[in-house]
């Protein structure tokens, strides 16, 4: 509690008489990068909005390094917020976005000649200052917006879906950008997404939402390998999720006996968690496709579709052919409801 | 931030209020003068009284019948002109558009008059007309319910097409060849692909149309004069020349209700879809 | 189709929309004295003769001065309810628009009636004051119109991003919204300038001794004298309007707002 540099207690926001995020606890530490993770309509961009001051909370508190700021309009928070469209000033030049915020402060020509300057080489982008937004690259986009926000040295730097915008190549780099980024400037930065690959990657912890409220927060590693909740497995990629009943496997299919003794109420098992080519079960394959490193098939069984990741070492099952596999306990999550 | 519901409200209202208290209070007023009796009690006699005299019962259809016919023949040729407008190249197509658009700009007062130098009796039609021998003396065109008829189509024209335009670009380019090519002629080309697939801009235009027409003043008062009145002409004289407030009131009562009404049915029609 | 028959029907259109305005244009050259077509010989002398009739300086004066203020007048009112409107989730908005969106629908003759009867006569206002109201008035939904569509293509994150970087609301609009919406509300000036220099119906009681806008001047005057004057004004008026379109057009592609 003592080392928590952003801190939201209690806090419950509504959109009229609508409650899109209920009671919300969540400590966050100076320096460290944040994702704020869920499907849309988990509450993650209102969280993030209500530490921007975009949004009153309806009760709650908000504190950034010890200052209460729940009452604290938006403007006077210190708070960097990049956008998912990156609002950035079209009629402005590049180097006149970045410097709007300082120009706001008073300070002198040259300090925000200079300190634009700096912003506009952080992230690379020397030579561009007398474009307009419009005559830049997407790419290009997301990094002036970032330097707008970095500019002013927010305490806390908010990032909605900040690669949602970029093809494949480009949200790879601009991923390693923000890492490098975070790291040279120490910045504390809490970023939304919906993506759980890019949470994992970046994010030094992750906070999964689901309906207003946290449904799991952790590392990655932890998020990865022990989600707790049918929510956080089905999110993190466990793509067979069955009921426990005593010592049998049940789905709405049907059921099969359970090989090894659980308490668990549900259990489930990545696509490469199941073991093809062998075990106690056999179903027939519906679907199979190469995925490069492995083959994924799509299994009937007794509970219903079953998806595995086989080998490629393993030589291909057909299509409508039977094919063995276990759900072994080695791989295996137990979790709550 | 921007949800904040009675924030916004300060700027909003000075504007509402403005035109509630010079607009809309004035008017509501004027309306309700046909509604009372001499002691002030409510009373339809007004527009019983307005109805009884043939007159202004020939006016009222009179508009009526203008407001629909300038409509119907509107839809046609603008039909006609937006089809062929869509189908010219894009430059040609801005270029016409503007030309078509321009006259909106244009005083209707100007427009208008432009009429009494080709139809008046020393116009160019009559001139034709006498010169060819077609007729001895001029024939009078001014005053005529026609004449009326060709300024306000004039006036409005530019509307109709272009909300037949806009509707027209939102027609699939193939949809006409397809019909060609499973063997429609041009009639049900027309009637079954073009008709249902613009019908809105059909319904926008011809309220525009329709309405303008009905509350056009400039038009009947120097095209039809006092031989062919209309609502509004007849309103004028009522107010001018009878002082006569209660069949102002009734007047002004069937205007608005014709083209709230029309109005209405549009915003009806042209959100439906959505 | 060929292109012989759309350019015919084209043709057709276009002379009838346009055509009887050229002839009034060559009318107005006319070196007779009564109106006619073909014109009695050329002169510019009824153009020149627009400048000396000393009501029509006077009520192109007026007409002016409505147009303008009026119309400023519109923007002034319309630009916040535009801004709130688009902005805000305000209660009762569906009947703010519609109060403001009213002067459309009402025929203008009734507007000018009702507001001598019942605001000029009652409350001792001069006329001039009266017409600059429903000027004002009937410029207003189209100042809202063509404000909102710009708005609407602006973001709103853009505000949000300026106030985030330390603006207040205000400043917010000023740096960001104002000059983003420049060609909206130039548009919607020149839209209401032409609406309300153009303006008959409305204004048509609301005439006093020496005050009356140009275009019911030019129709009391056709009333009493049918030379080519009026022809020469009118003329001279659609190239003015024209005029300032074309202008705007090409300054700021006009049509993108309307």
């Amino acid at each position: 509690m003592s080392d928590a540099f952003v801190s939201l207690t209690d806090l419950t926001l509504s959109y009229g008489k609508t409650v899109a995020v209920p009671r919300l606890n969540l400590d966050i530490k100076k320096g460290e990068l944040i994702a704020l993770l869920g499907p849309s309509g988990c509450g993650k961009t209102t969280t993030m909005r209500a530490i921007a001051g975009l949004l009153t909370p309806s009760s709650g508190r908000i504190t950034i390094d010890g200052r209460d700021v729940t009452r604290v309009p938006a403007n006077k928070r210190g708070i960097g917020l990049v956008f998912q469209s990156y609002a950035l000033f079209p009629h402005l030049s590049a180097f006149e976005n970045v410097a709007f915020g300082l120009r706001l402060q008073n300070l002198g020509r040259d300090e925000i000649q200079a300190k634009t300057q700096a912003g506009m080489s952080t992230v690379g982008l020397e030579g561009f200052e007398d474009r307009k937004p419009a005559e830049m690259s997407g790419g290009q986009q997301q990094r002036l917006a970032l330097a707008r926000s970095l500019v002013m040295e927010p305490k806390v730097l908010l990032l909605d879906e900040p690669l949602s915008n970029l093809d494949a190549r480009l949200r790879l780099e601009m991923r390693n950008e923000l890492q490098r980024v975070q790291k040279e400037t120490g910045i504390t930065m809490v970023f939304v997404t919906h993506d759980q690959a890019e949470a994992l990657a970046l994010a030094d912890r992750i906070v999964l939402m689901k309906g207003g409220k946290i449904e799991q927060l952790g590392t990655p590693a932890q998020l990865y390998a022990e989600p707790s909740t049918v929510f956080a497995a089905d999110f993190m990629g466990f793509e067979n999720i069955f009921a426990t009943k005593g010592d049998t496997l049940v789905s709405d299919k049907g059921s099969l006996p359970l090989q090894f003794q659980s308490t668990a109420e549900q259990l489930a098992w990545r696509p490469s968690g199941v073991a093809v080519g062998h075990g106690p079960y056999t179903g027939r394959v519906v679907a199979s496709s190469f995925a490069g490193g492995h083959r994924e098939y799509v299994i009937d069984s007794a509970l219903g579709p079953v998806k595995a990741d086989a080998s490629i070492d393993i030589s291909e099952v057909v299509i409508g052919q039977e094919l063995a596999f276990d759900l072994p306990q080695s791989t295996a999550r137990a979790l709550t409801k | 931030m921007f949800l904040n519901r009675t924030e916004g409200l300060p700027l909003a209202l000075p504007a509402a209020l403005f035109t509630f208290l010079v607009f809309l209070v004035p008017v509501g007023i004027l309306l309700s003068v046909a509604f009372q009796n001499v002691g002030g009690g409510f009373s339809l006699q007004g527009y019983v009284d307005f109805f009884a005299q043939p007159l202004n019962r020939t006016v009222f259809l009179r508009t009526l019948k203008l407001g629909v016919l300038v409509a119907a023949v509107s839809a046609v040729i603008g039909y006609a002109a937006a089809f062929c407008i869509v189908s010219l190249p894009a430059t040609s197509r801005g270029r016409v558009f503007g030309l078509i658009v321009l006259p909106l700009m244009i005083s209707p007062v100007a427009r208008t008059y432009a009429w009494i130098v080709i139809l008046g009796r020393s116009g160019i039609v009559n001139d034709v007309i006498v010169g060819l021998g077609l007729s001895r003396l001029p024939i009078r065109f001014l005053f005529t319910e026609t004449a009326v008829f060709i300024g306000l189509l004039q006036l409005f024209l530019p509307l109709m097409i272009i909300s037949l335009v806009s509707a027209m670009e939102n027609v699939p380019k193939d949809a006409v060849p397809a019909a060609r090519v499973l063997g429609a002629n041009w009639m049900q080309v027309f009637f079954r692909v073009i008709l249902p697939l613009t019908k809105e801009g059909l319904v926008v235009g011809g309220t525009l149309v329709f309405t303008g027409a009905l509350t056009a003043y400039i038009t009947p008062a120097i095209l039809g004069g006092s031989k062919v009145l209309m609502l509004e002409t007849l309103l004028y004289q009522k107010v001018n020349v009878s002082n006569d407030f209660v069949s102002a009131s009734v007047i002004a009562m069937i205007l608005i209700v014709m083209s709230f009404s029309a109005n209405l049915l549009l915003k009806r029609i042209a959100t439906a879809k959505r | 189709m060929k292109a012989f028959p759309i350019w015919l029907i084209l043709g057709a259109t276009l002379t009838f929309l346009i055509g009887p305005f050229l002839i009034v244009i060559f009318a107005g050259l006319s070196a007779g004295e009564a109106l006619a077509f073909p014109p009695q010989g050329l002169s510019l002398k009824w153009y020149a003769k627009v400048f000396t009739v000393e009501s029509f300086r006077a009520s192109f004066a007026l007409s002016m001065f409505l147009a303008v203020f009026g119309t400023l007048a519109a923007l002034i009112l319309g630009i916040p309810a535009a801004y709130a409107l688009n902005r805000y989730k305000l209660p009762g908005a569906e009947t703010i628009r519609t109060v403001v969106a009213a002067p459309i629908i009402v025929p203008g003759i009734i507007v000018g009636l009702s507001l001598l009867r019942y605001f000029v006569v009652p409350l001792n206002v001069s006329i001039l004051v009266a017409l600059f109201v429903t000027h004002t008035a009937l410029v207003l939904p189209y100042a809202v119109r063509v404000v909102s569509s710009s708005l609407n293509n602006l973001r709103a994150d853009m505000e949000e991003a300026a106030v985030i970087l330390g603006c207040t609301r205000l400043q917010a609009f000023i740096k960001v919204v104002l000059p983003n919406i420049r060609g909206g509300i130039l548009a919607a000036f020149i839209l209401g300038f032409v609406a309300s220099f153009n303006e008959v119906p409305a204004s048509l009681f609301l005439s006093g001794p020496g005050v009356r806008t140009l275009p019911i001047d030019m129709l009391s005057y056709m009333e009493i004298t049918f030379d080519p004057s009026v022809a020469a004004l009118s003329a001279l008026l659609a190239f003015m309007s024209v005029g300032i379109v074309f202008l705007a057009e090409r300054l700021l592609g006009f049509s993108r707002y309307v």
